[in-house]
């Protein structure tokens, strides 16, 4: 399909949208289950002495339990439209699937995590169970939902050359990768180390030492997503939204059609990339001017 | 741990492969049984031919699963997942050479498959252990299997979308709709989330088997929605009976977390630790 340049704008614009919803909920979905990296200290520990109500999520890493949902959900979605469905409910149909199936692995890591820690009397709680596997399938339907919709839009309007489900797999790896990196630090060295001072760095001494009491009574994995939605979440957002709105503006900007044109192209890509980079050193630089450097043996003494 | 008698490794590997490729097989011999019979026999046989793939991949899932298990043993925490992709990767690529240099002799693609794998699953484990140096004492035998396993699920599964292993039709039906995608994601998972999913120091290896055969039924299942597309009714079949089994295999994983857990508790305060 031909577009012109309002309407390809239009659709760069939905694509950025729905990434950005897609990385925020990728992000409290891993936080609500405490996946991935903050995941090392839960499961640490009940080890240490450090008994827990926490949700232990251990499907796997982030971006292979978001490439999993994703491409059952694309799977799924493509059988629906083989056999003519409307693309939104099939869509939808696609997402609910993947999200009860990440949902089923979510119930057996917990499961299975707590009863292979036996020897340190960890209790297996059912009502968290109960209550935290349904955010965790919610959360992840509106991941699936986002991915999907954003591959039926490369595959059916902008007439990309792969499938549906290589497309979606693709979408959940990339959500799943930068969660990992942007939004767990927010979880894990910071809402578990909510009482040591800011900034102060994981001593091996403080392992498995989290923080394990709420506001108001024991905290619970809802209580930690609920401090992520605050800034983790949407910094992954914006993260996941400016990866795709960058790396595709320049193409839909510049409409190349001559050899000249798509140099131009790759040469504004190029240019984007350079101020980031930039951006990021003074980021860096502030970051360390203001907090660094560590303080290990005052922190270790304390 | 030691107390508890495990199933010997060797014969999860006889499990593994001869439960795979008897699958495998049973998907071309079936149809043949069936244009022999004719009537409604032979087309029931025909129909349900491609169900018998996925179960094979199921084996090859357990037995997988338990070489990664073997493996991870020696403190490969994060490391568990990676080992579950490699396994699809070098899967994929001895299947699909087993079966396209097999092109003329369709018969022997899944035997070839199998001993590509193998052959690079030991060089990988070789280079992990000498060259890269893991000092991991399982790590060549641990590596061969679980590229074996790989290519054994790999084509189970596909199978089960395609109908048959011909290289044509297995291009045509597995990978330009994209289902292979399916096939090599969820097949990864499916033998790296039972062992990722009961690590700790209590790992016991019948909760683990069992978690295994409920991820190869999930895999099954979803397998089978997508021979929908492909195959029609034999799909639909796949997934019912993918979903039996898992049914089946979770309620047994649980018996086994009820069994095995510290204590089960509807909800309450965290008991008192010396902490």
């Amino acid at each position: 399909m031909v577009l012109d340049l309002t309407m390809s704008m239009a659709i760069l614009a939905l694509m950025g949208a729905l990434a950005t919803i897609a990385g925020c909920l990728e992000d409290l979905e891993s936080d609500v289950g405490s996946q991935s990296n903050p995941n090392s200290q839960v499961q640490l520990a009940p080890q240490m002495g450090f008994l827990h109500r926490i949700y232990n999520k251990a499907i796997s890493g982030e971006p292979v339990s978001n490439g999993l949902s994703a491409v059952t959900a694309g799977t799924v979605t493509v059988v629906l439209l083989d056999a003519k469905f409307y693309p939104l409910m099939a869509i939808v149909m696609g997402a609910f699937v993947g999200a009860i199936v990440l949902g089923i692995f979510a119930t057996t890591s917990y499961a299975g995590r707590v009863a292979s820690q036996t020897r340190f009397k960890q209790p297996l709680y059912m009502d968290i169970m109960r209550y935290t596997t349904p955010s965790i399938i919610g959360h992840n339907f509106i991941v699936n939902f986002c991915l999907v919709s954003l591959a039926y839009i490369q595959y059916e309007i902008l007439a990309y050359p792969f499938s549906i489900p290589f497309l979606a797999l693709i979408w959940g790896i990339t959500a799943g990768a930068i969660g990992s990196s942007v939004g767990d630090v927010h979880y894990g060295a910071e809402r578990e180390f909510q009482n040591r001072e800011f900034g102060c760095g994981l001593n091996t001494s403080l392992s498995g030492r989290i923080v394990r009491k709420a506001e108001s009574g024991l905290r619970n994995s809802i209580d930690n997503v609920w401090f992520c939605a605050k800034f983790g979440g949407p910094a992954t957002g914006i993260a996941l939204g400016l990866v795709v709105f960058l790396s595709s503006w320049p193409a839909t900007i510049m409409q190349p059609k001559t050899p000249a044109d798509y140099w131009k192209t790759i040469i504004v890509g190029l240019l984007i990339v350079f101020l980031l980079i930039i951006g990021n050193r003074l980021v860096e630089y502030n970051a360390r001017k203001t907090y660094g450097p560590y303080k290990e043996e005052k922190e270790a003494a304390s | 741990m030691s107390e508890i008698k495990e199933i010997a490794p060797n014969k999860l590997v006889l499990f593994g492969v001869l439960g795979g490729l008897l699958g495998i097989y049973l998907t071309y011999l079936f149809p043949v049984l069936g244009m022999k019979i004719g009537g409604n026999v032979g087309g029931l046989l025909k129909v349900i031919a491609p169900t018998f793939g996925a179960l094979g991949g199921i084996c090859a899932v357990v037995w997988g699963a338990d070489a990664v298990r073997r493996v991870s043993k020696y403190g490969l925490g994060t490391g568990v997942p990676s080992i579950g992709q490699i396994a699809m990767g070098m899967g994929i690529v001895a299947s699909m050479f087993g079966i396209a240099i097999m092109a003329k002799f369709p018969l022997a693609g899944p035997v070839v498959s199998l001993v590509t794998a193998s052959i690079i699953g030991l060089i990988i484990g070789w280079f992990a252990q000498n060259v890269i140096k893991m000092k991991i004492p399982v790590m060549v035998r641990g590596m061969t299997e679980i590229a074996a396993a790989g290519s054994l699920i790999i084509l189970g599964f596909g199978v089960a979308v395609a109908g048959n292993f011909q290289f044509e039709t297995f291009v045509k039906m597995v990978f330009d709709d994209g289902l292979i995608l399916a096939v090599f994601w969820i097949g990864a998972v499916a033998i790296l989330h039972p062992f990722n999913a009961t690590l700790g120091p209590d790992e016991k290896q019948k909760r683990t088997t069992y978690l295994a055969f409920s991820t190869g039924a999930i895999t099954m299942t979803i397998i089978g929605i997508g021979a929908i597309m492909t195959l029609g009714l034999s799909g639909a079949i796949t997934m019912m009976l993918g979903i039996i089994l898992w049914v089946i295999y979770y309620k047994k994983f649980w018996d086994e977390v009820y069994k095995d857990a510290s204590s089960v508790l509807g909800t309450g305060l965290i008991p008192k630790t010396e902490a």
